[in-house]
């Protein structure tokens, strides 16, 4: 990868190797997760990228037996993000859904020290109703990471209400070939019941994860899809 | 890979790049068909799905 | 979409827009001396055997007796334009084994217009073990057994095996498609159907999977702008119970239509200034935005009168038999 002259990396570089970290953590491969090797306390970016994977940073945290216990330099990453990178007033819905997934997978996976973990915050909803299915399937990949488990329950039961629309956004994005929008949607797919079986959404996953994978977001969604929700190959 | 993190960075313009990868827009859409589905749109079309048979030339009469 | 009346002036102005274009150009449908021997058949005999297959139906089965009435005269004109038939024994003498003009001619047959010698001919024709072999295209065999059950020949072989095989019948997963899929989706509606005469030949499950994923797919070909495409899926959605009136999809259609009636096959590229050029370009859409303006406007009427209403993810089916294809013979 080239080095930038002012030896900063990109965000986007950042995230896609935490991406990979992740990723490699739910499958079971390389040392037991921990947050702060990742992305390291301090560095200016490394707050950044958890607020952009947003629950999907504490993903290995769900596994049993995945991670290393979470320690103060993993809490500190977070505190450190949740106080930097706070959804304004004016805040798009996924910023502050995927803020509030952040806290809440907080919540289910890392026991706190000293300090509780802030609420999750109030985010709205009313899009989950509103919102036509093209337009609700792009914004639900957006919130691909919280398709976790004990995440977003409310979220999740009124997505159940739409999964014909949002099997109808995973064949749009994929016949269009945006493998990311796919790949977010069909991780929440995995997560909610009653998904059309035409839609044939264990082939879609391991479809998109051979035509997308090279962006390790994409990688990663179809993992989790695998190892939390048992869809896809 | 080594990697240079301490550079200062522009907190604002930080933000703005989070919220930005948050909520991407939508890429345009890539259709790439078939090779074999392309070329000649009118051969394939409504009634006659595939090319008759290829038909003798005349001069035989 | 949603079930219910749809838009029938919107469904009207584009009916009656393409057909005022086909009535305007109706001499590029015309023959060249050489139609059955050397001018190529898809220049020729496909875009008459559209105008027939189309107007057909439309000069049967449409609400408004105007638009029977110019639908009806350019189907008239393409029966004048195969010579009454005999323009079928001449190319069934030239091409004893090709299909076409066998489905081509059950396009009329259906209608009670038939030449004695090709009924003697495509008896013998289509009698043949060779006419049995397994052709490479399930969809095309599926138009072929159409023609047959038309003409009121034998079937050759058996109708719902040859569909289970098609992509109607199999019900590919629906990201999987691509263009050439697409058509042969849509175009084994149509032959199953009989053109939307009989949509009560869709199976619940071939309803169901169809219901589902029109929608994403007409979104991909909105995009693309492949307006004849959009077409077919519009007619495809007009054919299932309860009709699912796609109103955007509708409007979108409705805008690529030029001023003068015609609808270009494709958005991607500026409509040729050469007549002849442009004909080509446009006939196949405009004919196919009739078709599907017809079926969506009967769905429409159906639901007016509270005949054929179905709320969108009922099985019920609303009745259309204006031409049953079975009576041919």
């Amino acid at each position: 990868m080239a080095e930038q002259t002012q030896g900063a990396v990109p965000l986007s570089a950042v995230i896609a190797d935490a991406a990979t970290g992740v990723a490699l953590a739910l499958q079971g491969g390389g040392d037991p997760y921990a947050l702060s090797r990742i992305l390291r306390q301090g560095d200016p970016l490394a707050a950044a990228a958890v607020r952009v994977l947003g629950a999907d940073a504490l993903a290995p945290y769900a596994l049993e037996h995945r991670a290393v216990p979470a320690g103060a330099d993993d809490e500190a990453v977070v505190r450190q993000t949740l106080a930097a990178y706070p959804p304004g007033a004016d805040a798009s819905a996924v910023s502050a859904w995927s803020y509030r997934g952040l806290v809440e997978a907080t919540h289910a996976y890392l026991p706190s020290g000293a300090q509780p973990w802030p609420r999750p915050p109030e985010a709205a909803a009313e899009w989950t109703g509103t919102d036509p299915w093209p337009r609700l399937a792009h914004r639900v990949s957006q919130l691909a990471a919280l398709a976790l488990p004990d995440l977003a329950g409310e979220l999740a039961e009124q997505l159940g209400a739409r999964t014909d629309d949002l099997a109808r956004g995973f064949v749009r994005a994929v016949r269009r070939r945006d493998w990311l929008q796919a790949a977010g949607v069909g991780r929440w797919l995995a997560r909610l019941p009653g998904v059309p079986a035409t839609l044939g959404l264990d082939a879609g996953l391991a479809f998109v994860r051979q035509m997308g994978g090279g962006d390790p977001r994409v990688a990663l969604h179809v993992v989790a899809a695998q190892r939390f929700f048992g869809r896809g190959w | 890979m080594i990697t240079d993190r301490t550079a200062p960075v522009e907190t604002a313009a930080l933000a703005a790049e989070v919220e930005g990868l948050l909520t991407p827009a939508e890429p345009d859409g890539v259709y790439r068909d078939t090779r074999e589905c392309g070329g000649g749109l009118l051969l394939l079309g409504l009634l006659l799905i595939s090319p008759p048979t290829p038909r003798p030339k005349t001069g035989l009469r | 979409m949603s079930a219910g009346r749809g838009d029938p002036e919107l469904l009207d102005r584009l009916v009656g827009g393409s057909l005022g274009w086909l009535e305007k150009r109706r001499d590029h449908f015309r023959l060249p001396p050489d139609a059955t021997t050397d001018a190529d058949p898809n220049l020729t005999l496909k875009p008459l055997g559209e105008l027939a297959e189309l107007t057909q139906f439309i000069g049967s089965a449409h609400p408004l007796p105007e638009v029977r009435a110019t639908a009806a005269a350019l189907f008239a004109f393409a029966w004048r334009e195969a010579r009454e038939g005999e323009l079928f024994a001449e190319l069934i003498r030239g091409e004893p084994y090709a299909t076409y003009p066998v489905e081509i001619y059950g396009a009329f047959a259906q209608a009670g217009l038939r030449h004695p010698a090709v009924e003697e001919l495509v008896l013998t024709t289509t009698g043949l073990r060779g006419w049995r072999v397994a052709r490479e295209d399930h969809t095309r065999t599926l138009g072929v057994l159409n023609a047959e059950r038309r003409i009121g020949l034998a079937q050759h072989a058996d109708f719902d095996a040859a569909f289970a095989r098609t992509g109607l019948g199999l019900r590919p997963e629906p990201w999987a498609l691509d263009r050439r899929a697409a058509y042969g989706l849509t175009h084994d509606v149509f032959h199953l159907t009989d053109w939307g005469r009989n949509p009560r030949r869709l199976s619940p499950e071939a309803a169901g999977y169809l219901r589902l994923w029109l929608p994403s797919w007409l979104e991909n070909w909105l995009e693309e702008q492949l307006w004849d495409l959009v077409g077919e899926l519009l007619a495809v959605a007009a054919c299932l119970p309860g009709a699912p009136y796609d109103a955007a999809a509708w409007q979108r259609l409705a805008a690529a239509q030029a001023a003068d009636g015609g609808v270009p096959e494709t958005g991607a590229v500026p409509r040729p200034a050469d007549p002849a050029e442009d004909f080509l370009a446009c006939y196949h859409s405009t004919l196919v935005t009739a078709f599907a303006g017809t079926l969506a406007r009967i769905a429409s009427d159906e639901a007016g009168a509270g005949t054929g209403p179905v709320p969108a993810g009922d099985a019920a089916v609303a009745g259309r038999t204006p031409c049953e294809s079975e009576a041919a013979l």
